[in-house]
């Protein structure tokens, strides 16, 4: 059955996507503010993350540390298939609610 | 002084490495420390920049307690509302439920923590937190009772069962139960992780 994913949920994992084999952390943390137009706490992506790879949607591994992060190893995840299929029916979900109802709300008001 | 070699303040990186899994430790916290270093510092300043990280140490912390602590309120704000709904004169049976359900309340957050992070001192600190954040939640949800609640009758069950100040002080003073029964727990969690761990190999 497809994952129900949450508005956040799409969005960390947009980011990954987005990011490719940049995607780590902080990155994905900053994607996420970038996108979602708000500051963002980094416990709520890395809970989010952390929740995502316990789900099966992402996979991730240890890469090397710079000295900006004190040599602290990055963590780089990757959208798994069954990801990809869950971001597929989120969308699908999505545009099927909308389907038949004129896009901006105020302008098909208006011609009510 | 170089964004890349400033320092958060050390108490903040401390906390946030206890109370982190110890499989995301490394991670997590080169995350913060860099966006630390090569984000805030340049755009904020250093006060303004360790702030900032203590906010989000902050967030992580309450992550880790929050359910915790909302567990032991809840359980304060219960026996609360009964005694002073269905006041009594005898407290032992009252008292041994909602003793022993707080207790199972701080071993439990502190074992579980202890487990995840492989660290006693973790298993302590978040005992001692929750107890914390629990009283602040606990003396709120009181205070709403209290609002609800105010007539004669209730006054007089108040005043029965230990009176106001008792129960606006007492949350903040299990802080001391927290600590000892936090520390039991902490040393069976983290005891068990060693011995789970030694047996799977």
């Amino acid at each position: 059955m497809a994952d129900v994913l949450g508005a956040f949920e799409q969005a960390v994992l947009l980011a990954v996507l987005r990011l490719d084999d940049e995607a780590y952390g902080r990155a994905i943390l900053k994607e996420v503010q970038e996108r979602l137009e708000r500051d963002v706490a980094a416990g709520a992506v890395h809970s989010t993350l952390e929740r995502l790879v316990r789900k099966g949607l992402l996979s991730s591994r240890l890469g090397s540390g710079t000295p900006i992060r004190a040599g602290r190893a990055r963590r780089y995840y990757r959208l798994r298939p069954a990801g990809v299929r869950a971001l597929n029916d989120a969308r699908e979900a999505v545009d099927s609610i909308w389907r038949g109802v004129t896009w901006p709300l105020v302008k098909a008001m208006s011609s009510v | 002084m170089m964004a890349e070699t400033t320092r958060p303040p050390e108490w903040a990186e401390a906390l946030l490495w206890w109370c982190l899994k110890s499989t995301n430790r490394e991670d997590v916290s080169g995350d913060l420390l860099e966006e630390y270093r090569a984000s805030i510092v340049p755009s904020r300043g250093k006060a303004a920049a360790d702030a900032w990280y203590v906010a989000q140490v902050a967030g992580f912390l309450w992550r880790a307690t929050w359910l915790w602590a909302l567990m032991f309120s809840a359980l304060f704000v219960a026996r609360t509302a009964y005694d002073w709904r269905v006041p009594t004169t005898d407290f032992a049976t009252r008292s041994a439920v909602s003793s022993w359900s707080g207790v199972a309340v701080w071993f439990i957050a502190a074992m579980w923590t202890a487990w995840r992070s492989r660290s006693f001192t973790a298993g302590l600190l978040i005992a001692m937190i929750t107890s914390q954040i629990a009283a602040v939640m606990s003396v709120v949800g009181a205070a709403i009772l209290l609002a609800v609640w105010h007539d004669a009758e209730t006054h007089s069950a108040i005043a029965g069962s230990g009176g106001l100040a008792e129960v606006f002080t007492l949350p903040f003073m299990m802080i001391v139960p927290a600590l000892i029964v936090g520390g039991v727990g902490s040393a069976v969690g983290s005891v068990g992780r060693k011995v789970s761990s030694a047996l799977v190999g």
